[in-house]
């Protein structure tokens, strides 16, 4: 391969070329990083030690762990909710309630806190209630925009083959559909940890890794903050390739015949 | 005269009667036709029939409605002996981009087909095998239909839907965008399919004329309607039905080199053009 090819658009990249690329570019940030000192920036090693201190005199790791699993309740509930809506709009007369939901993406989190706290037994529950919620409302967008996508030719196959009714949206949505399903969860479980600080600052007492940011942010211990987002994005991206294990292990399929550009 | 073109005709196994599809404007009106059980001594001579006509007049709707998928405006598709009309799942239908379920393996779509038919397990995995062989599919049966070619996903496609039409197969374009070679195993296959049961029936939509002829026992054009002074009336209708089984034109492998074959393709061309 020619090194100046690489700048052009569309050239195919192999695996271990990436590899390189990607290493070059963490290990070039790094160093900029280093060599970047200033009052806005902490270094790399303030970062380390700040993280350290964290974890020893502040519960950085069990707060990740309360953290972690409000997300992935939150997580399973929005997915089960917005499925089962999105099944239920293959019906005419539940198309009406699965668009509404949808419309409330547009509702501000602070103006529901205190509808959801009055539901709510405890901090947890209102917690993963409100990031459910939000979750939900995007993940129901993203899947009735698919369902809209779904041809007359996959319906009429099914039927073709004496299908009926709700086993035709079985077939077509839960099953035909379960690759969209889980990419719409990396996405949201992505969605989730940028809003888990919304959600744990609105009820900081319960503490959790967005409460330990926002009180870091408030005393302007920056390498402190630097920390928690750096560990967020570890935990984050962990769980975006456990679900992109999940979805290559449960769809097989859905990566086949599919080549993408540049690679 | 092919020397093994005798036959005789038995009980009605399809009528169109008086078929219409109407939306703001007529599409199809008064559509009527029938297909009858050939007999021929000695072979499960089953029926082939190929619906040529121009695009955007109506074959598709017919299509539709031939395979229950659709419900006509007016009028009937009555199927079998006892003629009732249609319904979803009766008629196999295999569309132009071949549908299979992505999401399952060739083999996962066959069982679903058999298995939505009734039959017994054991029995749904014999004739799934049975019909993995006699496709040629038996090495991609663990595979994803996308990992298929073309042509391994049209057979798919087939198989999927003998399993639980009653005899029954809707073929929409089955030659488009393919090269002679495969042309002539698409032929070979229908033919195959067409005398491994007496009542098989096979109704395919195309614009290729000369794979028509090759393939059918008789061809129906459909054109648009005429009024008494010839000109365009509303809607659309069988104009022409060629049997080419009384022509003594069906069931010969060799019919193309057959002066009567260029002749009747070229006559059929100059026909399109008023259609």
């Amino acid at each position: 391969m020619k090194y100046a090819n690489l700048v052009l658009p569309f050239t195919p990249v192999r695996g271990h070329w990436l590899r390189i690329l990607v290493a070059t570019q963490a290990a070039l940030a790094l160093v900029l990083w280093t060599l970047a000192g200033s009052r806005a920036l902490p270094s790399p090693l303030e970062v380390g030690a700040a993280w350290l201190d964290l974890v020893r005199h502040q519960g950085l790791l069990f707060e990740l762990w309360a953290s972690v699993k409000v997300s992935l309740v939150a997580l399973a509930l929005s997915t089960l909710a917005a499925v089962a809506l999105t099944c239920l709009a293959t019906a005419p007369v539940f198309m009406p309630l699965a668009r509404l939901s949808a419309a409330m993406r547009f509702l501000g989190f602070a103006g529901l806190t205190y509808v959801f706290m009055l539901m709510s037994s405890d901090t947890t529950a209102l917690r993963v209630a409100i990031l459910a919620f939000g979750m939900f409302v995007f993940m129901v967008t993203a899947l009735l925009a698919d369902l809209a996508a779904t041809s007359r030719d996959q319906v009429d196959h099914c039927r073709t083959l004496g299908m009926r009714h709700w086993r035709i949206t079985g077939e077509v949505v839960l099953l035909g559909k379960a690759d969209v399903i889980l990419d719409l969860m990396r996405q949201n479980a992505a969605v989730g940890w940028t809003l888990l600080t919304l959600v744990e600052g609105l009820t900081r007492a319960g503490g959790g890794i967005g409460a330990l940011l926002l009180n870091q942010n408030r005393y302007f211990l920056l390498a402190g903050v630097f920390a928690i987002q750096l560990t967020i994005l570890v935990v984050g991206l962990a769980q975006d390739a456990l679900l992109a294990l999940l979805k290559e292990a449960a769809c097989p399929w859905s990566t086949l015949g599919k080549e993408r550009a540049g690679a | 005269m092919n020397p093994d073109a005798t036959y005789t005709l038995g009980e009605r196994l399809l009528t169109l009667d008086n078929v219409c599809v109407r939306y703001d404007r007529p599409v199809l009106e008064g559509v009527s036709g029938h297909i009858d059980d050939i007999h021929r001594e000695g072979v499960q001579q089953g029926q082939v029939v190929c619906l040529l006509g121009p695009s955007g007049i109506g074959k598709s709707q017919l299509f539709r409605c031939i395979a229950g998928l659709q419900k006509p405006s007016a009028g009937r598709v009555l199927l079998n002996g006892s003629q009732r009309e249609v319904r979803p799942g009766e008629v196999g239908v295999v569309a132009q981009n071949y549908p299979l379920f992505n999401h399952r393996t060739v083999w996962g779509n066959l069982m679903l087909a058999a298995r939505r038919h009734g039959r017994p397990a054991q029995q749904a995995r014999d004739d799934c095998l049975a019909l993995l062989e006699r496709f040629g599919l038996a090495d991609s049966a663990r595979r994803h239909p996308m990992m298929l070619s073309g042509g391994q996903r049209q057979r798919v496609a087939i198989a999927q839907q003998l399993l639980c039409s009653s005899h029954f197969l809707l073929m929409d374009e089955p030659f488009s965008g393919l090269d002679p070679l495969a042309k002539s195993r698409v032929c070979e296959t229908l033919i195959d399919v067409s005398t491994t049961h007496e009542l098989n029936t096979i109704i395919v939509v195309t614009h290729d004329i000369e794979s028509a002829i090759r393939i059918s026992d008789t061809l129906w054009l459909l054109g648009r309607n005429r009024d008494a002074s010839g000109q365009p009336a509303a809607g659309a209708a069988i104009q022409q039905v060629v049997d080419l089984a009384a022509q003594g034109l069906a069931w010969d492998p060799d019919i193309e080199s057959r002066p009567q074959f260029r002749e009747l393709a070229a006559e059929l061309k100059a026909r399109f053009e008023t259609l």
